[in-house]
């Protein structure tokens, strides 16, 4: 016998992620997924948006990692809120994960929420945890193929950072290529060149967030 | 990467619908991907017959119905297919105006279900 179903396979974890989205909201908390390669700085990015920032929105993080609390204490010692999620073996966070942390952040006194992905550029892309965006960074030493590598992932991100522009001169890395290979995948993605190094571009993607946050 | 827990997920649905509408047995679960959905139909197979043993899905197979990933292209008005995972431009006219229109399906159809045998080794007694 057939019994005819017609439902997502990940319909469970869209569920889930609309009810922690509800949760966000309902506090006025803006939350983004930060998605990236391993190692493309997003703990850094972190790191200086939150300096750059200076209090005038107030942050908080919800870190993912397969195991350690390196990213979480490098947070921490900025005197943010942040939780941390070890995931075991998975390879992203999952709707699941961000619901069972809720309590543990002072959601009342947050404008915003980063919620740090485990560094992998496959996955992470194909589920919802509950963000109003996602941001992806991609550092310039991994390479201008990326984009059409990894297309879900750039379609999937409103918003791409391009990392480590500090090293441009000693890398044959097209910025150029990387965003207009980023745009044909996905016209509307806003995209920012930073170097977490310098601290070039961190003002503006900073004054980004603060118009966003206002709209 | 993440095949297994889509695995896990498909089972558990299927194994719920299978006893909400009381039989005990799964034979076939069929489901829809999209090459843009990111899954692969392999791993999926390979974490699928993993995870049944030990369910009433034991002996049940995975059936992968694969959709292409296809635009419709806004500038010259024509609906298109592409062999790979997504689409960079319209084939015909390298349009970047486009909408995509399948290819991201992650979806279950249907469960096939069946009763367990009736053990009747006490009727010739």
């Amino acid at each position: 016998m057939k019994l005819k179903i017609a439902s997502k396979i990940l319909d469970a974890n869209e569920r889930i992620a609309q009810d922690n989205k509800r949760v966000f909201s309902s506090m006025g908390v803006y939350v983004i997924n930060l998605m990236s390669s391993p190692g493309a700085g997003k703990t850094s990015l972190l790191e200086m948006t939150i300096n750059e920032l200076d209090g005038r929105l107030k942050v908080g993080v919800i870190e993912g990692d397969i195991t350690g609390t390196d990213d979480a204490a490098r947070i921490n010692a900025l005197g943010i809120p942040v939780v941390q999620i070890n995931t075991g073996s998975a390879c992203h966070l999952d709707a699941n994960m961000i619901n069972e942390v809720l309590g543990d952040l002072p959601l009342n006194d947050l404008d915003i929420v980063f919620i740090e992905n485990v560094g992998n550029l496959v996955c992470p892309a194909e589920f919802n945890v509950g963000e109003d965006i996602k941001t992806m960074v991609l550092s310039l030493p991994e390479g201008d193929d990326k984009p059409l590598k990894y297309p879900l992932m750039f379609q999937e991100s409103d918003v791409l950072i391009i990392n480590k522009i500090d090293l441009k001169p000693f890398l044959g890395v097209s910025i150029e290529k990387i965003k207009s290979d980023a745009l044909s995948l996905n016209p509307s993605i806003r995209i920012f060149e930073v170097s977490c190094k310098t601290g070039e571009g961190i003002d503006e993607w900073a004054k980004w967030l603060h118009s966003t946050l206002k709209a | 990467m993440h095949e297994a827990s889509i695995a896990d997920g498909l089972l558990r649905t299927a194994i719920s619908v299978c006893r909400d509408n009381g039989f005990s047995r799964i034979e076939i679960v069929r489901i829809r991907i999209g090459r843009a959905s990111g899954v692969m139909p392999e791993s999926l197979l390979f974490a699928f017959d993993a995870l049944k043993a030990e369910t009433i899905a034991s002996e049940s197979s995975l059936v992968i119905e694969e959709v292409p990933v296809a635009g419709y292209c806004n500038t010259c008005k024509r609906d298109f297919t592409v062999s790979g995972s997504f689409i960079l431009c319209c084939p015909y006219c390298s349009s970047n105006s486009f909408t995509v229109k399948s290819g991201r399906e992650l979806d279950i159809i249907e469960v096939e279900v069946g009763e367990d045998e009736v053990k009747d080794c006490l009727k010739d007694t």
